[in-house]
């Protein structure tokens, strides 16, 4: 971030290098001016420029390997920035070329329309014309110092300085000498006195003299007179050579320089014509290539500027595809751009929210499940949930309590296939699903069955299900053990007969019985014997009936009064034993105790229990008409996690009918002819209050057999 | 040629005797050039003085632009140095001399110029031009070096075409034609105290 904040903004930076490039060029053209100053630096700035070039397309090149491998991951934004490089360069390029190449062309016929034959032809004709007019002037200065030796013929070596300065200032020479063939200087004169020392002819100069034995040549003085230099032979004196040096008019000498000045940059433009334009075209091509790499890179960064949050947003969409919400992309700017990553920070904010949203309603849906789950599992009721195929989906506790089917077995499964499983459910689970077929509506049935428990009643209502189409997609039953209840109503009822019955009955027994036995007593001797012994029979009779009555009334009142139990530890065997003990006497009737190894302690009220087994056994021995056989056996079983002892008690008697079997510990429900009907009733009332169960063993097919489990004591 | 023959090691000989042959040939294209003859120093009274010989070939770009009127600039640099075992060489003392050569079409003359000390010479062939360049005469370098008479020096000379003096437009072809270059290389030889 902090290198952020010191980094120049990046259009400074372009702007930057825009006019060090602009500079760069400017000063290679200035520098083409052959007059310029840095006409020296060309070479270098050319150099720079070149390198400058150089370290443009490493950038552009830089850039473009960096698009090519985005462009080979798929990156997200790489395609949009070829396309808009590949335009841009496009659009770039093609104006550039047109251009170049018409600016060459202009260049080339630029430099070529410079140099024509004519002008060829003049320029040449025109130093011609310079040179044959110095020719000219050089052939009549040496015959005009041909014509000056002849004066000096007669004049004698020692008059010579006076006669060569004669001569010089009438020819009008700047300089003239007289020297011996050997170079020893006779005479010399010059217009400037003070020069004493003569210009003498050089080496190569000799040469031609003594070839010719004459000489005459323009010679250079300094830099930019002319003289023409002529050297001929004295006539009279061959040994002795006259030299004049006479100035070319400065007219003239201009003008020849002039046009040899002309020439010679003619000459030059003209070899260097093609180096003209090789070094034209590449400073041309050089402020192109700058140019155009420059705008290259900068649209490379210009593009991945404008592109970066069209990249951001790629990236953020396809983050909030696979579900990731909390995107915050960066507004760069506040344009077009800058507003649509604007909206979609709105957008992932507002999906984040309706995101968070679903998740707690989620949870909460999941959280009200697991209440109801929890309030189902604890209800006493069964509930059992379908789905359309009448397949069980869900299931309570309790549905596995009161079917005791186990848990893995139920869900998944139709009732019909748990009939295959559980044949002692067949006829509830039928009627379940015969229900859950047929009905349209809430039902609701009583179902009554036999269970391995005897006989149990179940409330069953049904809820069919169905979608918003009206299609039934299921249906929820609930089901209640209600033989408890039926049993317990049924109890109180009975209780509350007897209780009025004992009440209403009895009250009036003892004045019954004491009149009649007042009546026998008071007419016993008056009466004659016949009539005196049916009075006798009669108040017998009576007071018989109204003692069986008290009995009966005794019974209903002991079946209806609330237990008053004293809990203690019973050791079975051992009251089994004592009760037995009782009835071993009576002749005729075998006893078969059977006990299992082990203590077979129950918690309970001794005397209830005693006549339990008294009621029981007396029964027995009713059935089998004294004389048989009468098995008891204990043994210690489990139940529900639970620890039973459970007491067996079977005779070999005519049993007990299969209608009977449903009513048989119902008050008033005898098949003896004698008894109040009680006596089944209260075993089963004491045993219950016991927190135990009672039942008929149908399983046993030889006489009668019943089956009392009561809570085992766990030591 | 047994090069034909068949097989390869004869191909590759072949190959080889052509390298060979072409070897020289090569060195013959190459016949332009400075090239220093023959240079000596001597002790004159109490200062060293050079004299050398040069031998200027011009190749045919640098003739063509010579006779189109393009002045030609030479230095001739002239250095001592003192010999250092783990360091670079110490310059004691260089100089040096600036020629140039133009052609003068109206004179149809080679005029060469001293730059240092402004004197003109007109030659009325180019060979003659070039021989006085070629030429240095008791040209004074330095006085007697001080040190002691372990030390070891050398004199060095070298001719070079300064080719950034040449018209704008024949510089970069001058710096990428081989014709241009003309410059020698550094001959040096122990100074003798």
């Amino acid at each position: 971030m902090a290198f952020d904040k010191i980094k120049p903004p990046i259009s400074l930076s372009i702007l930057v290098l825009f006019g060090l490039i602009l500079l760069l060029l400017q000063l290679m053209s200035s520098a083409t001016q052959e007059s310029s100053e840095l006409s020296a630096m060309y070479s270098w700035l050319l150099l720079v420029n070149a390198l400058g070039s150089v370290v443009l397309l490493g950038l552009v090149g830089a850039n473009i390997y960096s698009l090519a491998r985005q462009l080979k991951k798929r990156e997200a934004g790489s395609r949009l920035t070829t396309r808009m490089v590949s335009l841009f360069v496009v659009l770039a390029l093609a104006p550039a070329a047109i251009v170049f190449y018409f600016s060459m062309q202009f260049l080339h016929q630029g430099i070529d329309s410079w140099f024509n034959v004519e002008i060829d032809r003049a320029m040449e004709d025109a130093l011609e014309l310079s040179q044959a007019s110095l020719d000219q002037r050089m052939r009549w200065h040496l015959r005009q110092t041909q014509q000056l030796t002849e004066k000096l013929v007669e004049a004698p070596e020692t008059l010579a300085t006076l006669e060569i300065e004669n001569l010089r200032e009438l020819s009008g020479a700047s300089e003239m000498t007289l020297f011996s063939r050997q170079g020893r200087i006779i005479a010399s004169s010059s217009i400037n006195p003070g020069d004493i020392l003569p210009s003498l002819p050089d080496e190569h100069t000799w040469l031609q003299l003594r070839q010719n034995s004459e000489y005459v040549a323009l010679t250079p003085v300094r830099d930019d007179e002319l003289m023409i230099r002529v050297i001929v032979t004295v006539k009279a004196k061959e040994s002795q050579y006259l030299q004049a040096l006479y100035p070319v008019p400065v007219r003239i000498a201009d003008l020849a320089d002039s046009v040899e000045f002309a020439f010679v940059r003619y000459q030059e433009m003209h070899f260097l014509r093609h180096s003209l334009k090789l070094s034209f075209s590449l400073a041309l091509s050089l402020v192109l290539l700058m140019s155009l790499l420059a705008a290259i890179w900068v649209a490379f960064i210009s593009i991945r500027n404008i592109v970066a949050p069209v990249k951001a947003l790629v990236k953020g969409t396809q983050a909030v595809a696979s579900g990731h919400y909390d995107q915050e992309l960066p507004v760069i700017a506040q344009d077009d751009l800058g507003f649509l990553v604007e909206s979609f920070n709105e957008m992932t904010h507002r999906i984040a929210r309706a995101s968070d949203e679903t998740r707690m309603a989620g949870i909460e849906v999941e959280n009200q499940r697991a209440y109801l789950e929890t309030i189902l599992a604890n209800l006493t009721a069964g509930v059992i949930s379908f789905d359309a195929g009448h397949k069980i989906r869900t299931a309570n506790q309790a549905a596995y309590r009161i079917f005791r089917i186990h848990v893995n077995q139920f869900v998944g499964r139709t009732l019909l296939e748990l009939v295959e499983s559980y044949a002692e459910l067949a006829e509830p689970l039928k009627s379940i699903q015969r229900l859950l077929e047929q009905a349209d509506d809430i039902w609701q049935q009583r179902i009554a069955f036999l269970g391995p428990n005897g006989r149990q009643e179940l409330l069953c209502r049904g809820t069919p299900l169905f979608s918003q189409e009206g299609f039934r997609v299921g249906a929820v039953v609930v089901f209640d053990d209600v033989t408890d209840l039926i049993q317990a109503q049924k109890n109180a009822a009975w209780g509350e007969v007897a209780r009025r019955l004992a009440h209403e009955i009895k009250n009036p027994l003892t004045p019954i019985q004491l009149s009649a036995e007042r009546l026998q007593h008071k007419l016993a001797n008056k009466l004659a014997d016949g009539d005196a012994d049916m009075l006798q029979r009669s108040t017998t009779t009576i007071v018989q009936q109204v003692e069986a009555m008290k009995e009966m009334v005794d019974d209903f009142s002991e079946y209806a009064k609330p237990s008053k139990k004293q809990t203690v530890d019973i050791d079975l065997p051992r009251l089994v034993q004592e009760v037995l003990a009782l009835y071993v006497l009576k002749s005729g009737v075998k006893f078969k105790a059977d006990y299992d190894v082990g203590l077979l302690m129950v918690k309970g009220d001794p005397v209830s229990i005693r006549q339990v087994l008294h009621n029981l056994i007396k029964n027995a021995l009713e059935a089998i008409d004294a004389k048989g056989l009468i098995e008891i056996s204990l043994r210690r079983v489990q139940k529900n996690n639970t620890d039973f002892i459970e007491i067996a008690l079977y005779d070999d008697g005519p049993g007990i009918k299969d209608e009977q079997i449903e009513q048989i510990f119902e008050p008033y429900v005898t098949t003896k002819a004698k008894g109040t009907g009680l006596g089944l009733a209260i075993v089963k009332k004491i045993i219950e209050e016991h927190g135990g169960a009672i039942w008929v063993d149908t399983s046993r097919k030889v006489g009668a057999g019943f089956i009392i489990q009561l809570p085992a004591c766990n030591y | 040629m047994r090069a034909l023959a068949s097989n390869k090691a004869s191909i590759w000989r072949s190959l080889l005797c052509c390298l060979f042959t072409l070897l020289p040939a090569l060195g013959y294209a190459d016949t332009f050039g400075v090239e220093v003859k023959n240079a000596e120093i001597t002790l004159q009274g109490n200062s060293y003085v050079l004299s050398a010989d040069m031998d200027y070939r011009l190749s045919a770009r640098a003739l063509e632009a010579l006779q189109n009127g393009v002045p030609l600039y030479w230095d001739i640099h002239i250095k001592v140095q003192q010999h250092r075992d783990y360091f670079w060489d110490k310059t004691l003392a260089s100089s040096g001399i600036r020629y140039r050569i133009q052609y003068h079409a109206l004179l149809n003359m080679y005029r060469v110029r001293n730059e240092g000390s402004g004197e003109l010479y007109n030659f009325s062939t180019l060979s003659a031009a070039l021989d006085l360049m070629s030429t240095i005469h008791g040209f004074h370098v330095m006085d007697r070096p001080v040190g002691a008479s372990t030390e070891r020096y050398a004199v060095g000379i070298k001719v070079t075409l300064d080719r950034d003096a040449l018209p704008l437009p024949l510089r970069p072809i001058a710096y990428t034609n081989p014709q241009w270059y003309l410059s020698s290389d550094w001959t040096l030889w122990p100074l003798i105290k």
